[in-house]
């Protein structure tokens, strides 16, 4: 193989050679002794570059026909020297479509057209320009490598170009090395954005800070918490940002201390002052060599949490209040009834001895009284007679409270028959219809239900005693799913519907006592008994028209 | 006639004793009325103890016992009576101050013979002993 070689003479001229480098022994006829070892050396370094598989080296004519092909090349390129010795030029070697790129490039680059060919590979090394680049190498089997080529110019000694050498290495490793190198940054984004995007979404405010306390990164949750930015926070003492610093600062000493803490309440302050109840979770975080970084620390929004334990206790003290109260209720009931109890018995004593001893007083005296004296006497026994009365309506108004209510089925229709029956007595001689209709049976206590019918048919056959025919109705509505809406119905001296409201309370009347007897208890009793059975009562009435006495009660399950 | 048979009324207060034997004088009924007036006197008298030791006649043959005493309250006297053998069949007529009372006193299922609420007038006696049935034996 010959290479043209540029070989300094002694004197300081260039001396141009051609030299068989395969031909170890072969001198330039103009060469002396030193010089001779010289290009021997020469020869053997030129030898061992042009036999390195590792090298592709081509070198042309000034028109870029291949005059030399080396060993690397025709590995690299699947071609034998003599194929395309003389023939091609290292164009046809490479993609076509690169060397029109290059071309056009080349052209705007230096203003001056350059063809898509071996002009557009040796343009700049034509020039003195350092040229090395990345072009694709097609094989003779057609394959592709990707290649770095190096181009020189070489010149005459009158700096003629004389031709090109074009040195080449297989960029195929490196760039398979570049492309994995390529695809591990690509992961290594994808885990830190994965990575990040889980801090970022989490609910709590995450934070890091370095051992001294100084914040070293948050998430958005803690800028939102803190109302300030990632950059304002980052750098910033974690302290700053509590109601209580010592506090915090005591928090990250005991985390730095124990490793971790948890469940460390603080109030964080953003700036615009606003405040909320977190509980910190926090641990320390090392790096690969098990050296400390600081403090990673989740505060959770405890403001809910607070809320709700608030909203729990409120329940709880209104019931421990409506439980005191209730019992205060109880009590206070309890000392009534047992206060009019004890009232009433105590007070009936005297007043059986003052009827009593009148009633002897006149056996005594029988005769010899005058008639005023007789007529005073009588007054004393009806007053102790009323009194007697009012105890005994007052001791029935009284045991309502404090009898239970048995829930037995009562049949109220046998009830009234009772109750009608019981009043004979005082209705013997006196013109009354009754229109009784079939009455359900209830759900109650049958003494305490039966209170309610003698007051209310009591009072009819009071308040109708001058009608002839007195009527009473007693009967029925409502529907059957409903309560069951019982009325006494008279067609006596009725009422002022302005004053219907007072009918039903203690000792409210509205008739004057020389009118019609009463002591004004027995519709309270009424009203407290059904009451007391869950439904209610009302009056219709109108003056001299008669009234219509209203009470609901939960009708028996039929059997 | 028959011998006009013993009543023991036990009751504290002057007024309700008079009250009470002048509906029992009033009507000719001439039995003997002995008044004590607490429980412990009553049971005194029925042991023939303290103030009563004395005794020798019989037992009465009808008691009208009140409810409230002092000492020993009229559902104590109640109950040793009726505990007694000796005394238990001896007729007790309670007197009470309402029918409450009444019906407190028989839940207790002590064995009363009758009640009576106070004032208790002629007629209410009448109903009582027809009740006890034996006294006009």
């Amino acid at each position: 193989m010959l290479v043209v070689a540029a070989a300094s003479q002694q004197d300081g001229t260039e001396d141009t050679l051609a030299i068989d480098i395969d031909d170890a022994e072969s001198v330039d006829v103009h060469a002396e002794g030193r010089d001779a070892e010289a290009l021997i050396k020469t020869g053997a370094l030129q030898r061992a570059i042009f036999n390195s598989a590792n090298f592709s080296s081509i070198a042309t004519d000034a028109k870029g026909v291949i005059q030399i092909f080396n060993v690397g090349a025709e590995r690299m390129l699947g071609y034998s020297a003599a194929e395309v010795m003389n023939t091609i030029t290292p164009a046809e070697l490479s993609d076509p479509q690169e060397l029109i790129a290059r071309a056009m490039a080349l052209s705007l680059e230096f203003g001056t057209p350059i063809a898509p060919g071996f002009e557009a590979l040796v343009f700049k090394a034509s020039r003195g320009i350092e040229d090395i680049y990345e072009l694709t190498k097609i094989r003779k089997d057609g394959s592709r490598f990707p290649a770095v080529v190096s181009v020189t110019a070489l010149r005459d000694a009158h700096d003629a170009i004389i031709g090109y050498l074009l040195i080449g290495t297989d960029n195929t490793a490196r760039q398979e090395a570049e492309e994995e190198r390529k695809k591990l940054d690509q992961r290594l984004r994808d885990q830190q954005f994965y990575t990040r995007s889980l801090i970022e979404s989490n609910i709590d405010a995450l934070m890091t800070c370095d051992p001294r306390g100084i914040i070293t990164d948050v998430n958005k949750q803690t800028e939102a918490l803190t109302g300030c930015t990632r950059d304002e926070l980052i750098g910033a003492p974690f302290k700053d940002y509590f109601t209580d610093a010592d506090r915090a600062e005591a928090g990250i000493k005991r985390v730095l201390a124990e490793g971790r803490v948890t469940n460390y309440e603080l109030t964080a302050r953003a700036i615009d002052g606003r405040e909320t109840v977190v509980s910190y979770n926090a641990t320390t975080f090392h790096d690969r060599g098990r050296r400390l970084q600081g403090v990673f620390a989740a505060a959770r929004d405890m403001t809910e949490l607070k809320r709700f334990e608030h909203t729990v206790r409120q329940n709880e003290i209104q019931r421990e209040r409506d439980a005191a109260h209730a019992a205060e209720l109880a009590v206070v009931n309890q000392e009534l009834e047992a206060f009019s109890y004890s009232v009433s018995h105590d007070l009936r004593a005297p007043l059986r001895h003052v009827h009593g001893y009148v009633e002897m007083l006149q056996r005594e005296t029988d005769g010899q009284l005058s008639e005023k004296a007789m007529h005073y006497l009588k007054t004393i026994t009806d007053a102790s007679e009323e009194m007697g009365q009012l105890i005994d309506d007052l001791l029935a108004f009284s045991r309502v409270g404090r009898t239970e209510i048995r829930g037995a089925s009562v049949p109220l229709g046998e009830l009234v028959h009772d109750v009608i029956g019981s009043l004979e007595m005082a209705t013997k001689g006196r013109p009354i219809v009754w229109d009784i209709a079939p009455l359900p049976a209830v759900v109650g206590d049958a003494a305490l239900l039966k209170q309610v019918l003698t007051n209310l048919v009591d009072n009819a056959v009071k308040y109708s005693r001058m009608r002839d025919p007195a009527t009473i109705q007693i009967g029925c509505g409502g529907d059957e799913t409903e309560r069951a809406v019982l009325f006494v119905r008279d067609n006596g001296v009725g009422f002022d519907m302005r004053y219907a409201h007072k009918l039903f309370g203690v000792f409210q009347r509205l008739h004057r006592p020389e009118e019609f007897e009463g002591t004004g208890i027995g519709l309270a009793t009424v009203r407290r008994i059904v009451a007391r059975h869950g439904g209610r009562v009302w009056a219709e009435g109108a003056i001299d028209k008669g009234a219509t006495f209203y009470f609901t009660l939960e009708r028996s399950p039929s059997a | 006639m028959t011998p006009l048979k013993r009543i023991l009324l036990v009751e504290d207060s002057a007024r309700d004793a008079e009250l009470i034997l002048d509906a029992l004088g009033g009507h000719q009924l001439a039995n003997e009325v002995v008044h004590v007036r607490d429980g412990a006197d009553a049971l005194d008298y029925l042991y023939r103890r303290g103030a009563f030791d004395e005794r020798s006649d019989g037992q009465p043959a009808m008691i009208l016992l009140d409810l409230k005493l002092p000492k020993v309250d009229g559902l104590e006297v109640l109950r040793q009576i009726k505990a007694d053998a000796a005394l238990q069949m001896i007729p007790v007529v309670m007197m009470t101050s309402s029918r409450e009372e009444q019906d407190l006193l028989h839940s207790y299922q002590l064995g009363v013979n009758a009640y009576v609420v106070k004032p208790m007038r002629f007629q209410d006696f009448v109903e009582a002993v027809r009740q006890i049935g034996a006294f006009w034996e």
